[in-house]
């Protein structure tokens, strides 16, 4: 026991002095504290781009991960303004640290003669990031975004958002053919399952799932846009061809019921699985990875570990292919279509800043220049390549004028532990960063980020999928897609922060996901019945949210051009 | 009547033999049926991550592998934090024993004059919440405990429901035992330190049990006042940032979708790491258990200490 | 508070003494149980305060977290009672709950007799060790298997579909009204063994004369059971049972959270889950105290009431 409080004291003296190093002056080495919004992993101490930060910078981070509830814990933190984290990254919620004021404004500090490299990464997409306070109107920047801001053309070797997924083998078994729309899709899973209803194993194969555990009911609520031919705007259709952007919400618009209508045949027909509403996510991963799902509407990073773990078993004809599925023009009665609206598949959307996401600085922030200034010297070249490929010959090599890495060496950079030695990533991927391409020096037209440079993504593909792609004709599985479309001027309408009517919300959420599995599985005289009392008791939160969207919309639309 | 009472006995008997049979039975299958998901657990842990994503995995690995051990084992910092998490249930164990126990046996006094009051307050903390937020405040900015070890101490000293349970014990001794010792002039602290105290050996060491598991395993805590102390993190906090980690390292590519990855390489993953996690938190109870499951299997002869 | 009734009784007696003469004299009880008392009055009512955000309008996270909760009266209480659902999820609180504490309650006092029948202490151990194992799984994996078994092609219903007690699979997990047993089901795999120990603890007061007394008179196992040691626990049961009754508003949230899904919605969503959903996901502490407010309420009404019955019965009390 007396030993034991020893070391405690001993703990806790060291702890004082660890504050009054990091209290003292600027030119001092200082330990920054970070707070992350999302799980992570502390860097090991021998991290050799912690080190090389330290030398370079004088900072040292002491790091802090979310581990329980991300909305909670933010609260909890918010509760004491003057002892905030000096980085701070509020995950998907950071509006709140905003709206509590808890965000120093970056535009004290950012500016294009202090700071050039910062401000000419923000400079081109700078009437989205920058916004009027709602209460004082001056402009402000909290968070300079942390992804979306390319340099050069849009990079779009595969689909990595949402699309109709479906296997490999199927495409290849009936001889390569291009799947565009909604029938086509479902033909070709009721042919493929007629004439192999098992596998190699004789598990019966799964014509399409659909997932809808908690939060990832996207795969369920989302795909009416789509087959509309818009990329992700969240649960509303926006006429973007119009100058007053009519916003509507879609799941209760009888071009809706089509879908719907298609699934629950579908159903019946035993191509859908039975159980797949009370399908957990780990059962959905389970069932992609042993390769017996023929298609799912899903995003691509929803199921990354699935298509892991069919690489790993070299089951290449199971792995997916990204479809960019349309309502065809008979599924719709003209009458039944929003005015004047053509369908044109558009599941790509232009480049999107990942706005108010990534490090913020605090107010309780003593060194809120030199972090700034940080930031300012780490967007040159040699700092975003020691951050985006590591150390020339020992993570990666240039031959013949071309960045490049092994198999190994890429592989390294995906795992964790290799991470924890090799790479600043808890403090790397909220930070601003360099990505697209690289736009001058001797690298100039290559990737920033590896995994989209040629030798990596060309040079590292299986073999299947370089004959799978040849049938085509294609160079790359993004081009199973429309290339992307501009980017509508209010961006993409899920990024709006519902907080106004968030009860509203939730229930236009709840009732979807409480009834739309049930209009699936209805019989044909149950179908419209239930399909009519959905839209009958949705109809009320949706015109709130579908009113409220639209005027948002509206106003980042007057936001984007006001100063053009 | 003689042959009644005779056939009585005869029916007794036979239930007598046949009784055991079927409780042994009985007890048979519930442990296999209880065994299940505990085995079930371990093979998944002991199975190769990315294959274990498949399921169907029963009673044996189907590709043997250590990887999430390793993986969790590794990190130094499981060390530092087993000590912590510990050091931190010996301490709550022992202080909670003290502490409650002592409440427990006032609370039995009927002639105790503040024992209705007592009562009534600390059984209605049971069913009473202030709320997360106010409790924070209290930790945090009025008695300033957070970012320290205390904070894992001072606030979980004493549980009601356990005091309830050791209440209803000591309440089920003989009372002869209190009153003579008072007649032999012992006081109140003297009488349950020397008398009551070691009766209670079976309870107390349930009552062990209860703080110490939970103590063990409790990790909000940590996520609400030492998360930026690395080196005060206990052990169920670490692991579930571990879980927390390998959950999301599958959707890592959400914000650079692009980098998704072309090279598959094996990993640990959350349906074996969340295995081993519970191996490797419930093996230290195992240890444990047999110790204080001795005091309360055993039985204690009070017939002895009434005489 | 009850005084002692000879102390009392005579007006002018020298035996009454004052309240603060009779603390005095019990000044070593008082030593022993004053101070944990303080202590649980600071970590446990001092911060009831924060009641008052019952009272207090969370609803904008944005006001929020600008400082902006204007006091809104009973608005929060009766938004709560204005929600349909909220009336459904007290039904499936208590129906689960209810549930869960007979479920429970039985098949722990059952096992406890049962191993205290066993008289081989290495098979008494080892079944007690096994069986208490499952408490330890986290609910996620213990949810993970129950999906797997109870699915429309899993071992269950290829067992049922096998000895011809259905013709179709059951869908267990995807119908309201199994979803309240599967709970009950799951709970006690789950802590029938840790619940036990309660119990066995118990049994360990019950003095061995009382068996031998019993067995003399030419009692059986069964006799020894039913006259012996269930009324050795019968103090025990009845404090669990008056504290659990208290409980019934508590049907927990983590098993109905990830056991549910949106068909059985109308039967997994607790009072718990309920407040989550709308007070706790987007931070309205308004409401997601009001509704603790509301339970602690019921809490302590279905707690006074058992207590009442059971002295009106002459049982053990808790308070």
């Amino acid at each position: 026991m007396r030993k034991l409080l020893a070391v405690l004291l001993t703990l806790a003296l060291l702890g004082t002095l660890m504050v009054s190093f990091a209290a003292a002056e600027e030119l001092e080495p200082i330990t920054l504290t970070v707070f992350r919004g999302d799980p992570g992993d502390q860097p090991y101490e021998d991290n050799k781009i912690y080190k090389k930060i330290e030398e370079e910078f004088g900072v040292k981070f002491e790091f802090e991960f979310l581990a329980g509830d991300l909305d909670e814990t933010l609260g909890l933190k918010l509760q004491d303004l003057d002892d905030l984290p000096d980085l701070f990254d509020g995950g998907n919620s950071a509006e709140t640290l905003i709206d509590a004021g808890a965000l120093v404004n970056l535009l004290d500090y950012v500016n294009p003669e202090d700071t050039p490299n910062l401000w000419a990464h923000i400079e081109p997409q700078k009437n989205r990031i920058i916004t009027k306070d709602e209460v004082t109107g001056e402009d402000v920047m909290y968070i300079i975004p942390n992804y979306g801001l390319g340099e050069g053309e849009q990079i779009v070797n595969s689909v990595g958002g949402p699309a109709f997924f479906i296997q490999k083998q199927v495409l290849a078994w009936a001889g390569y053919p291009e799947i565009h729309t909604l029938d086509e899709y479902f033909d070709l899973i009721e042919k493929f399952i007629a004439e192999n209803p098992t596998n190699a194993d004789g598990t019966p194969y799964i014509g399409f799932d659909i997932l809808c555990e908690g939060w990832r009911h996207f795969c369920l609520i989302n795909p009416v846009q789509h087959l509309m031919g818009r990329p992700n705007d969240g649960e509303v259709l926006v006429d973007v061809t119009k100058d007053d952007f009519p916003t509507e919400t879609f799941i209760n618009q009888p071009y809706a019921k089509a879908y719907y209508k298609k699934l629950n045949e579908e159903f019946k027909k035993g191509i859908i699985s039975q159980d797949t509403f009370v399908m957990s996510y780990d059962q959905y991963i389970a069932q992609l990875s042993s390769g017996i799902v023929l298609g799912m509407f899903d995003q691509a990073w929803d199921f990354g570990d699935a298509t892991n773990a069919l690489l790993t078993d070299k089951k290449y004809e199971n792995t997916y292919v990204a479809l960019g599925l349309v309502y065809d023009e008979d599924d719709v009665a003209a009458e039944d279509m929003p005015e004047g609206w053509t369908i044109e598949e558009h599941y790509v959307n232009g480049s999107l800043p990942n706005l108010d996401r990534g490090f913020g600085i605090s107010v309780s922030c003593k060194c809120p220049e030199r972090i700034v200034a940080m930031w300012e010297r780490m967007l040159d070249y040699d700092w975003q390549m020691l951050f985006n490929w590591g150390v020339e010959g020992e993570d990666y090599s240039v031959e013949d004028g071309r960045l490049t890495m092994t198999a190994e060496q890429y592989a390294n950079t995906q795992d964790i532990e290799w991470q924890r030695h090799n790479k600043a990533r808890a403090f790397f991927e909220s930070s601003p960063k360099r990505q697209g391409y690289i736009m001058e020096g001797e690298f100039a037209g290559q990737c920033w980020e590896p995994g989209n440079q040629d030798e990596i993504v060309f040079g590292l593909m299986n073999d299947y999928d370089k004959d799978f792609l040849s049938h085509y004709g294609y160079s790359k599985f993004g081009d199973f897609v429309n290339p992307p479309i501009e980017l509508a001027p209010y961006g993409e309408a899920w990024q709006i922060d519902k907080a106004d009517i968030q009860k509203d919300y939730d229930d236009y959420l709840r009732i979807q996901d409480e009834q739309l599995p049930g209009i699936i599985m209805a019989s044909d005289d149950e179908f419209d019945a239930k399909w009519d009392t959905f839209v009958n008791d949705i109809t009320p939160s949706a015109d709130i949210y579908a009113n409220f969207m639209h005027e948002q919309i509206l106003k980042l639309v007057a936001a984007y051009y006001g100063e053009e | 009547m003689t042959t009644t009472n005779y056939q009585n006995i005869k029916v007794r008997k036979h239930y007598d033999v046949v009784f055991p049979i079927v409780n042994t039975i009985i007890l048979i299958l519930l442990m296999f049926v209880t065994l299940y998901p505990v085995i079930n657990t371990v093979a998944y842990s002991l199975n190769d991550g990315t294959d274990a994503l498949k399921g169907g995995i029963s009673l044996w690995p189907r590709v043997f592998s250590t990887q999430s051990y390793q993986a969790i084992l590794s990190d130094p910092a499981v060390y530092q934090a087993a000590w912590i998490s510990a050091s931190k249930t010996i301490i709550i164990t022992l202080l909670n024993l003290f502490w409650t126990s002592m409440l427990a046996y006032t609370l039995t006094r009927k002639e105790y004059v503040l024992r209705k009051v007592i009562t009534t307050m600390l059984v209605l903390t049971m069913y009473v919440n202030a709320g997360l937020i106010p409790n924070y405040l209290l930790i945090t900015k009025v008695l300033h405990l957070n970012k320290s070890y205390w904070v894992y101490i001072i606030p979980t000293m004493f549980s009601c429901f356990n005091m309830i349970v050791l209440r209803t014990y000591i309440a089920g001794l003989p009372e002869a035992l209190v009153e003579s010792a008072r007649i032999d002039g012992a006081g109140d602290i003297r009488i349950f330190w020397q008398i009551i105290f070691p009766l209670c050996k079976p309870v107390l060491a349930t009552v062990a049990l209860f703080v110490a598991v939970g103590s063990w395993n409790s990790w909000f805590d940590t996520h609400l006042y030492n998360a930026s102390k690395t080196e005060l993190h206990s052990l169920q906090y670490l692991l579930k940032m571990k879980l927390a980690t390998t959950q999301a390292s599958a959707n890592a590519a959400k914000a650079s979708v692009d980098a998704l990855a072309n090279s598959a390489s094996s990993k640990t993953t959350p349906v074996t790491i969340r295995c081993a996690i519970t191996v490797i938190s419930t093996v230290p109870i195992l240890v444990v258990y047999p110790f204080l499951q001795k005091y309360f299997v055993t039985g204690m002869v009070l017939g002895s200490v009434k005489g | 508070m009850t005084y002692d009734s000879r102390g009392t009784a005579r007006y002018h007696s020298p035996k009454k003494k004052s309240f603060f003469q009779r603390l005095c004299s019990q000044w070593q009880l008082a030593l022993m149980s004053v101070p944990i008392f303080l202590y649980v009055l600071l970590f446990n009512y001092a911060p009831m305060w924060g009641w008052i955000n019952a009272f207090k309008d969370y609803g904008n996270r944005k006001l929020v977290a600008r400082g902006i909760t204007p006091f809104n009266g009973l608005d929060n209480f009766k938004w709560l009672f204005s929600r349909p659902d909220f009336f459904v999820a007290i039904r499936n609180t208590l129906a689960m709950s209810i549930i869960n504490l007979v479920f429970g309650t039985v098949s722990a006092v059952l096992l406890a007799v049962l191993l205290n029948e066993v008289r081989q202490k290495m098979f008494k151990k080892t079944v007690q060790t096994v069986t208490y194992l499952p408490h330890f799984l986290s609910m996620v994996i213990v949810v993970a298997m129950a999906q797997n078994i109870f699915a429309s092609n899993g071992p269950i219903n290829d067992l049922l579909l096998g000895l011809g007690i259905v013709k179709q699979p059951v869908f267990w997990l995807g119908e309201g009204k199994h979803f309240w047993w599967l709970v009950g089901i799951i709970n006690v795999w789950k802590e029938v063994g840790w619940g036990t120990i309660i119990y066995i603890s118990a049994m360990t007061a019950i003095d061995p004369a009382l068996y031998e007394a019993a067995a003399i008179d030419g009692a059986g196992r069964f006799q020894k059971i039913l006259h012996v040691t269930l009324p050795g626990i019968k103090s025990t049961f009845v404090i669990l049972l008056i504290m659990n009754i208290g409980h019934l508003m508590e049907a927990g949230f983590e098993i109905q959270y990830l056991l549910g899904n949106g068909l059985v919605a109308n039967y997994s969503r607790t009072i718990d889950i309920f407040v989550l959903e709308y007070g706790t996901q987007n931070m309205d502490f308004g409401v997601a105290t009001a509704a603790g407010i509301f339970k602690s309420v019921v809490a302590i009404i279905l707690l006074v009431g058992a207590n009442f019955i059971s002295k009106r019965l002459g049982e053990e009390t808790l308070v």
